[in-house]
């Protein structure tokens, strides 16, 4: 085939959106293609990213990067054309960045449970239950950071079992944001990040902006050097 | 063999020949109340003879209307024209349209107004008068239907019979013999109701857009839902599903003693897959996936985040979620941003300042000295509405980054969310 043509023909697969990282077409079985997070080292590291029909999960500190990569997550998927569900009991979600960070706002649907309401926990884990099992969605995040530990602990012990059976050999991607380890699938992703250095636009003083944040990952125990990769502000 | 049915006079209800012709025939085609026309092929085994036919046909219309008049013919507008031009019955037998319309007046083809008064001009008056033209020449001297005017007026058709459908209703009624209460045993006399009421929405081509419940209660009251889910379903479950997540939440205050369910019907959805699109989410699952997470939907807490066009900060409203037809937005790579993890409300905080700076913030679960920062930032807006003005600060404590803000207009600071 001419190269000329050839070209032309990737180019239009490319456009059509064939290409590789291009949501599953009618037919395709997507459970065998992860979810990448548009991270390069974060996939490089997953072998490709996030697998489909596991629960993951991405704990660590307050502003460690947690919510940032689950964003670029949930925005690939969604720009993609599949549906994220946002189950945030602690209503922290912040429609405004995750709109900077790309993501498509009317493909995510975002449960938000309500300050002092009592059993917000037990209520959005059987919503998650509810979100993955309809089938609709790629992606399902539940927010579990910033909840003690003492009511996550209070969860019935089989709760991520029974989410994980719910999910198996099908293609969603469960993730859960916490601050501290939770749970996570027999191959599903354990992501604990630190917080890196903070870069700054210039010295103190007026006019100065927060540039970038620095987050350092660790997937599983055993990983001896972290991978780092930097959060920009969009400033 | 058509029938035209016409009445004159003023009719009891506008559909009155209308349920007449359909008691002697299914098909009928309507032009307004009156006439009707009716294909009597096949009715030739009931009645003896056309004659009998229209005599009957004529009796049961005198029953109905003032002044019917009935024309039995071969030809579809012979049978029309003549049912309006003449009084009583009329059998034509075959050949005989032209002569018997030929003294009928011209204003029985609903000519306009210009056309007829051509007509006049001309001397011509009758059906035979303008049959009697020669066909040659007619469409240069009056237009291009004119040919057909005169086939019109010879009783030739130019068109065959269209029927007109009959109304549709899907509505079932259940009279239970003893009445139930609670929605386990509700839900099997939904799955019967709605099993034969969905397999008739999907012979005619249609679904339900909207689905109403009534009730009838022991105490004699009606408990009356009514649904109305983002998609049109014709699937039994999904509508038995969200009736039962529906009563859940408004149950009935009694027994249940008879039930009656109405659907609204609309045109089955069409839709043409595209290879090369990603696969879009079932309607009718999304829409049993919505019902099923009510509580968060009901009071405002589920759906899908659409932003304000305004420059105050974290301004959003909650739709329902409807995700729609996928529109590419690119696939190029965002580098990661720096998400906020905003608390709502924001926290009040106590700030302590040095030189116009904050040194220490304290506010709820968040405390520590401010190891490096941005700011200040000011913004402010809506001067013309409820306005807001406000001085926003990126710190760096030892438990992380933080946005906090002061309210210039209530001279107080607050911890807005944290920087993840």
């Amino acid at each position: 085939m001419p190269s000329a043509l050839k070209h032309t023909l990737e180019d239009l697969l490319r456009v059509r959106r064939l290409q590789a990282d291009a949501p599953p077409l009618r037919g395709q079985d997507r459970r065998l293609s992860p979810l990448p997070t548009g991270v390069a080292v974060v996939d490089e590291l997953l072998g490709g990213g996030l697998a489909r029909g596991q629960v993951s999960e991405v704990h660590g500190p307050p502003s460690a990067g947690r919510t940032s990569l689950v964003l670029a997550l949930a925005s690939r998927v969604t720009r993609a054309g599949a549906l994220a569900g946002w189950v945030d009991p602690r209503d922290r979600f912040d429609p405004g960045t995750a709109a900077g960070a790309g993501l498509d706002l009317a493909r995510l649907l975002w449960l938000r449970g309500k300050a002092g309401q009592p059993r917000v926990l037990p209520e959005a884990v059987a919503a998650t239950g509810t979100v993955v099992g309809s089938g609709l969605f790629d992606l399902v995040v539940l927010d579990l950071a910033g909840m003690p530990a003492v009511e996550i602990q209070r969860l019935p012990g089989a709760t991520w079992i029974r989410l994980q059976r719910m999910i198996e050999s099908t293609p969603v991607a469960l993730v859960l944001i916490g601050d501290a380890h939770v749970a996570h699938g027999p191959g599903g992703a354990c992501l604990a990040v630190a917080p890196g250095p903070a870069g700054w636009s210039g010295p103190p003083g007026p006019g100065r902006l927060l540039r970038s944040l620095a987050t350092e990952l660790r997937a599983g125990r055993h990983m001896l050097r972290p991978v780092a990769f930097v959060r920009q502000s969009g400033v | 063999m058509y029938g035209g049915l016409h009445s004159p006079g003023p009719l009891p209800t506008p559909g009155a020949l209308v349920d007449l012709a359909r008691e002697f025939t299914p098909r009928v085609e309507a032009f307004g109340s009156t006439p009707v026309l009716l294909d009597l092929q096949g009715l030739g085994r009931a009645w003896p003879s056309p004659r009998a036919l229209g005599e009957a046909l004529l009796e049961a219309a005198r029953r109905r209307c003032p002044e019917p008049r009935v024309a039995l013919a071969v030809s579809r507008v012979a049978a029309l024209l003549i049912s309006q031009g003449r009084e009583g019955l009329t059998v034509l037998a075959p050949g005989e349209e032209t002569a018997a319309l030929a003294p009928l007046p011209l204003s029985l083809l609903a000519l306009d107004p210009d056309r007829e008064e051509t007509l006049r001009g001309w001397g011509l008056r009758t059906l035979g008068d303008l049959a009697a033209l020669p066909a040659a020449g007619l469409a240069e001297r009056l237009g291009p239907d004119a040919p057909r005017l005169r086939r019109l007026a010879r009783g030739e058709d130019d068109a065959p019979l269209v029927a007109t459908p009959l109304p549709q209703c899907f509505a079932c009624t259940l009279e239970l013999e003893w009445p139930i209460d609670g929605l386990e045993p509700l839900s099997f006399i939904l799955a019967r109701v709605l099993e034969p009421l969905c397999a008739r929405l999907v012979e005619r081509g249609r679904r339900a857009v909207s689905l109403a419940l009534e009730l009838a209660l022991v105490d004699g009251s009606v408990h009356r839902r009514a649904l109305h889910p983002a998609a049109p379903s014709s699937d039994p479950r999904t509508w038995r599903t969200l009736l039962l997540l529906d009563l859940e939440v408004h149950p009935p205050r009694d027994a249940i003693q008879a039930l009656t369910l109405r659907a609204e019907p609309t045109p089955a959805r069409t839709v043409q897959f595209s290879l090369l699109d990603p696969a879009q989410p079932s309607p009718e699952r999304l829409a049993e996936t919505m019902g099923r997470l009510h509580e968060w939907t009901s009071t405002g807490r589920g759906g899908a985040p659409v932003l304000l066009d305004t420059h105050r900060p974290g301004a959003f409203v909650m739709v329902s979620f409807a995700p729609g037809a996928f529109r590419s937005l690119g696939s190029e790579s965002h580098a990661p941003r720096i998400a906020l993890r905003v608390f709502r409300p924001p926290r009040p905080a106590q700030v302590s300042l040095r030189e116009g700076m904050p040194v220490f913030v304290s506010a709820g679960g968040v405390r520590g000295a401010v190891l490096d920062l941005a700011g200040p930032w000011r913004a402010s807006g809506d001067w013309w509405d409820v306005a807001w003005s406000r001085e926003e600060w990126d710190v760096a404590l030892a438990g992380g980054v933080y946005r906090i803000f002061r309210d210039r207009l209530r001279e107080a600071w607050f911890l807005e969310s944290e920087l993840d």
